[in-house]
């Protein structure tokens, strides 16, 4: 489904992707981690075409992303929830809702989205800004699934926000996934990843590095200390 | 009472008093000043088209006076050197100014901030020469005057401008129109857009927003509401004149949709009617009077940066029962443990 192959990008002269290769499978839940300023999202950036590719190429269904207009890209099939929510607080939850649309949907879908994100359907005249950061993190990931993406790319979805609404949010991210849509996550908590994920990509210095089932790297202690730095 | 409905009642008060200035205006200030209001209203177009980009876009432009010029020059061209009717020539005069802000927008929207406010400058500029040289067409620095046509004429019955009341109607109608057809772009899907432009222009292309026809169609829009304006104020004058085309006249659009609050749709009449009667009462009496309007400029920009429009809007939350829930937490979106 989604395919890069060898994908380089540069901020300025810095060199940030270098040769960063990866894919995601229809239905796949597929993790990205790595320690901060490895480009992880800047791959997710570059992808959405907000960072230009220098080399490589990204295949999403057959089409290369790097040849069409970044405005384009959502209309391929492809969702993004950017780092920091990227919602628009001066438009209501409603007019964030429906501000990606060229046109309306089934009304199942919206069902379907407030009955995932409930809280949204009582505040959809409220601005965006006004709600909590949970609040509006659901309202981001509710905005790319009205839609209706086959892939939905999230860049630390539970980043600033009380536990109890990581939960809500990582159950929603899971439920998406098992109705088929497939996921690519990057996350900063490798918790998150191992149980959202079935396999997972570690970046280091703009490159893939390592790849394993979520499954077997949870086991694989060495691995997650001398990539990440951590143990699970 | 909800703010909807102090809105609701301040905007009914304000269109009877509209509606109703011819009779009671003279009867509490000299008779002039029914004109005065009608030119307000007219440059207050100029000043929601700087509003429309600036406001709700995000794009300061100092080139608006290119378009008033524009509807103004199709006018009296088509009257005076065409021999067009009312109708036909109003209609040259906005498509000119439209087809001109097509033009220059399509290559000015590919810029924003100063570089964008620059070439809005220099296109002004190119035009407001042309126009002065151009005297065969344009009559350059005396401008180029026209008989009045009649609005309908049916046998020997004539329903024209150069009877005062018609034509103080006429422009209420018009600048109505105008404020009504903004008021349903901005409440629209497109309005949407527009303010997702302005607050963040990266963030619109990832969701799928076409940044560039959006700034270009919000351009197009402006530019047919100052053209507008300008077929308004030359049926009004009675003539064109280059000098309305530059970028002073721009500027004081900008200043006059600042005061009155940028970001709301009928501060541009605020500001404006504010600024204008400051003019014709204080410039007779002291030839440096545009200090104190510098002075108003800096205290509102100081402490009231939404304007006249948004100091009234906060005004009324005050006053208002709430109409929403509170928020959830605090308004930088942070969650609290």
């Amino acid at each position: 489904m989604l395919e890069l192959n060898a994908v380089h990008a540069h901020y300025g002269k810095v060199h940030v992707l270098q040769g960063a290769s990866l894919q995601v499978q229809s239905g796949e839940a597929v993790g990205l981690l790595g320690r901060n300023g490895v480009g992880k999202t800047t791959t997710l950036k570059t992808i959405m075409g907000l960072v230009k590719a220098t080399g490589g190429e990204i295949m999403f269904d057959g089409r290369n992303l790097t040849d069409i207009a970044p405005h384009t890209i959502p209309g391929t099939g492809i969702g993004y929830v950017p780092q920091g929510r990227g919602i628009f607080p001066s438009l209501s939850v409603k007019e964030n809702l429906e501000i990606g649309l060229t046109k309306t949907p089934p009304s199942q879908v919206f069902d379907y989205v407030f009955d995932r994100f409930p809280r949204l359907k009582e505040r959809l005249s409220q601005p965006g800004g006004t709600l909590s950061g949970g609040e509006q993190q659901m309202l981001a990931i509710a905005r790319c699934l009205v839609m209706q993406p086959r892939l939905l790319i999230l860049d630390e979805p539970t980043e600033g926000i009380m536990p109890i609404l990581v939960q809500d949010i990582r159950r929603e991210i899971k439920a998406v996934n098992d109705a088929g849509m497939s996921i690519l996550l990057v996350e900063q908590n490798i918790k998150t990843a191992l149980r959202l994920c079935s396999r997972i990509y570690i970046m280091e210095k703009g490159a893939v590095v390592h790849q394993a089932a979520a499954q077997d790297l949870k086991d694989d202690k060495e691995t997650l200390h001398r990539y990440l730095g951590v143990t699970v | 009472m909800t703010a909807a409905a102090i809105n609701r009642l301040g905007f009914v008060v304000v269109a009877l008093l509209t509606l109703t200035a011819p009779w009671f205006l003279p009867l509490l200030v000299d008779s002039f000043w029914v004109d005065i209001y009608a030119e307000m209203l007219i440059w207050s177009l100029l000043a929601a088209s700087v509003n429309l980009l600036f406001g709700y876009v995000g794009l300061l432009s100092f080139g608006q006076a290119l378009f008033f010029g524009m509807g103004m020059y199709g006018v009296a061209i088509g009257v005076a050197k065409l021999g067009l009717g009312f109708w036909p020539a109003f209609g040259l005069g906005v498509v000119m100014a439209t087809a001109m802000a097509l033009v220059a927008g399509a290559l000015a929207v590919r810029l924003t901030w100063h570089y964008f406010a620059i070439i809005t400058v220099v296109f002004s500029l190119i035009f407001y020469f042309a126009a002065l040289s151009w005297k065969p067409l344009t009559g350059g620095d005396d401008g180029l005057s026209f008989t009045m046509p009649p609005i309908v004429s049916i046998g020997e019955w004539e329903l024209s401008l150069t009877d005062p009341t018609v034509q103080y109607y006429f422009i209420i109608a018009i600048v109505g129109i105008c404020y009504a057809l903004m008021g349903v772009i901005l409440k629209s899907p497109l309005g949407s857009a527009f303010r997702a432009v302005k607050e963040n222009d990266h963030r619109a292309a990832l969701i799928g927003l076409n940044v560039y026809l959006i700034r270009l169609t919000a351009f197009v829009i402006a530019g047919f509401i100052a053209g507008v304006a300008g077929a308004l104020f030359a049926f009004f004058g009675r003539y064109a004149s280059a000098s309305y085309m530059f970028y002073h006249v721009s500027g004081e659009a900008v200043v006059w949709a600042i005061i009155g609050g940028a970001g709301t749709l009928l501060g541009p009449i605020v500001g404006t009617s504010l600024l204008i009667i400051l003019r014709e009462e204080l410039s007779h009496a002291w030839e440096h009077y545009l200090i104190l309007v510098g002075v108003i400029v800096i205290l509102v920009v100081i402490f009231a940066p939404k304007g006249l429009g948004g100091l009234w809007q906060a005004l009324v939350r005050r006053i208002a029962r709430p109409e929403t829930p509170p928020p959830s937490t605090d308004a930088k979106g942070e969650d609290k443990p």
